[in-house]
């Protein structure tokens, strides 16, 4: 399988969350790298060149995921990694909603190219994954 | 973190003045600029928002006392302090009414200069902590819900998520009578998950704010969002759903997410309490002061005694023909506060075994510009 080498990033401060889905994607042949914040993430995402990353959205603070998606799309920083697929991850926002989504582009903010929920299914997760891969 | 460098503005006619007061100020290491007149100082003024403000009172073209009052307009956090050579008490009463935060009194030493300059920047400094400190705090006001609802949610997501690697097959082989608990307990925690989700939308209700968001919705575009993400479910249940048909305008007054919020909560329930090859059919209308959406669905019904309480928290219909259904009785409390908050209604019409319609009503949206 060509795609068993893709790369992924998790970056969660939810030691638990990041060790279950390491297990999920690497069940899948995926590598796997992990940050447990925003700024190991930041010197992780230069240091490992990863094809795709998992983002929380909350950390610490309400924001950092977006701040940190926003750094990867458009800051001169991470220009030699900009085109990296990112995909939030949230235990907040809604199924049916946009309330995030909404409130990161009205600041502003450039947003991810996919959402997910958590906890994420297995298929659900390697589905759109895939997709993201494949573009 | 590097220091940003302050910056100041000199309005003086003096050329004396202008070349004393920038030689002292960049020594002190300010981004300093000069300026001859009332009118190109404000252009300058207008350009670098600069920290504070050096105004004479006495020039020619606009008065010092105009051009102090244009700074405050421009960006009332720039401090302004005037300069002036006669010191009336009177004119000093005046600069200091018309927002001068201090005055400085010509012929003045390089020492005065900078005292009346330092003051001006701890008072910059300690408005600016007030400022991020006032923030901070409405930021988590306002998102305290949000927070809340985070760490509730946290922990059962990270037990749920080892919920799903186990019954994935991914840490090992799981014998079927460990399956089929590992199964339950899930399903137990998803309807925990639920539950908290539920009663944080009833809190974020009774914060009220729904209320100073109100703008143009396309009932179409909403809800048609909401029936391609129920559809799964739906065919799940061998339900069809269907937005079927709008007349008139769809466009409403409200808040989207939390008329998502309404319409995923109604369709959810006609999936939920259908029958198998039933049927959902929702119908957008415009009538004289509103927008009315139909949700009609083919489903169980629901018996006359128990509509005065639907709407009410935790309220559930028990009857054997949904046994299974679980919930937490706060969908249509949660639907109803938010139609109410946007001054409509919700209302139900139902008949046992046949099926029945929820209806609501939401203003509707004159200005067509959205
Ligand atoms: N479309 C419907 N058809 C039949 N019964 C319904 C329908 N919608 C709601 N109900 C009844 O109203 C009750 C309250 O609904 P709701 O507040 O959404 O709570 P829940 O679905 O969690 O039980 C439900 O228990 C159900 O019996
Ligand atoms: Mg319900």
């Amino acid at each position: 399988m060509e795609n068993s080498k893709a790369k992924i990033m998790i970056i969660d401060d939810d030691p638990d969350f990041r060790d279950a889905v390491t297990s999920i994607l690497q069940s899948a042949l995926y590598e796997v790298v992990t940050a447990p914040n925003p700024e190991e993430g930041k010197k992780k995402i230069l240091k490992e060149k990863p094809d795709l990353i998992l983002l929380d959205i909350m950390m610490d603070s309400l924001f950092d995921g977006f701040s940190l998606c926003n750094a990867i799309k458009t800051s001169k920083e991470f220009s030699s990694v900009k085109n990296t697929p990112v995909i939030f991850v949230s235990a907040v926002k809604e199924m049916t909603g946009s309330r995030f989504q909404f409130k990161g582009e009205d600041q502003g903010l450039s947003s991810p190219d996919d959402y997910i929920d958590k906890p994420v299914k297995p298929d659900d997760l390697f589905s759109r994954i895939e997709r993201l891969l494949k573009k | 973190m590097k220091k940003r460098k302050h910056s100041i503005v000199v309005i003086d006619d003096e050329e004396s003045m202008r070349d004393s007061c920038r030689m002292i100020l960049e020594k002190d290491g300010f981004l300093t600029e000069t300026a001859e007149n009332g009118s190109s100082g404000l252009t300058k003024v207008e350009k670098i928002r600069p920290d504070l403000v050096l105004i004479d009172l006495k020039m020619p073209g606009i008065s010092g006392l105009d051009v102090l009052e244009k700074v405050k307009k421009i960006d009332s956090n720039i401090i302004p302090i005037v300069i002036t050579g006669y010191a009336t008490i009177e004119s000093a009463v005046e600069a200091m009414k018309r927002g001068a935060y201090d005055i400085l009194h010509k012929p003045f030493t390089p020492g005065e200069l900078r005292l009346i300059i330092k003051r001006g920047l701890d008072r910059i400094k300690l408005f600016r902590e007030a400022e991020s400190l006032r923030n901070e705090k409405k930021m988590i006001e306002e998102n305290f819900i949000t927070m809340v609802s985070h760490q509730l949610r946290s922990p059962l997501v990270a037990i749920t998520q080892y919920f799903e690697v186990i019954l994935g097959g991914i840490a090992g082989e799981v014998a079927p009578r460990q399956k089929d608990m590992l199964v339950k307990a899930r399903t137990r925690l998803n309807s925990l998950l639920e539950l908290i989700n539920d009663w944080l939308d009833i809190a974020r209700m009774d914060g009220g704010s729904i209320v100073d968001k109100l703008k143009i919705v396309s009932l179409e575009d909403l809800i048609n969002k909401q029936v391609e993400f129920l559809k799964p479910y739906a065919k799940k249940n061998k339900v069809t759903l269907s937005l079927s048909s709008i007349s008139g305008s769809d466009k409403a007054l409200g808040d989207s997410d939390s008329l998502e919020q309404v319409f995923s909560n109604l369709i959810r329930n006609a999936i939920k309490y259908n029958k198998a090859d039933g049927t959902i059919k929702v119908l957008i209308k415009e009538e004289e002061d509103y927008i009315t959406t139909e949700i009609k669905d083919t489903g169980i019904g629901i018996r006359e005694e128990h509509i005065p309480y639907l709407f009410n928290q935790f309220y559930r219909v028990s009857r054997s023909e949904d046994k299974k259904q679980k919930g937490s009785g706060l969908g249509l409390t949660i639907a109803k506060k938010i139609v109410d908050a946007h001054n409509g209604s919700i209302q139900v019409t139902s008949k046992p075994g046949k099926g029945s319609v929820f209806t609501v009503q939401l203003p509707k949206a004159y200005n067509t510009i959205t």
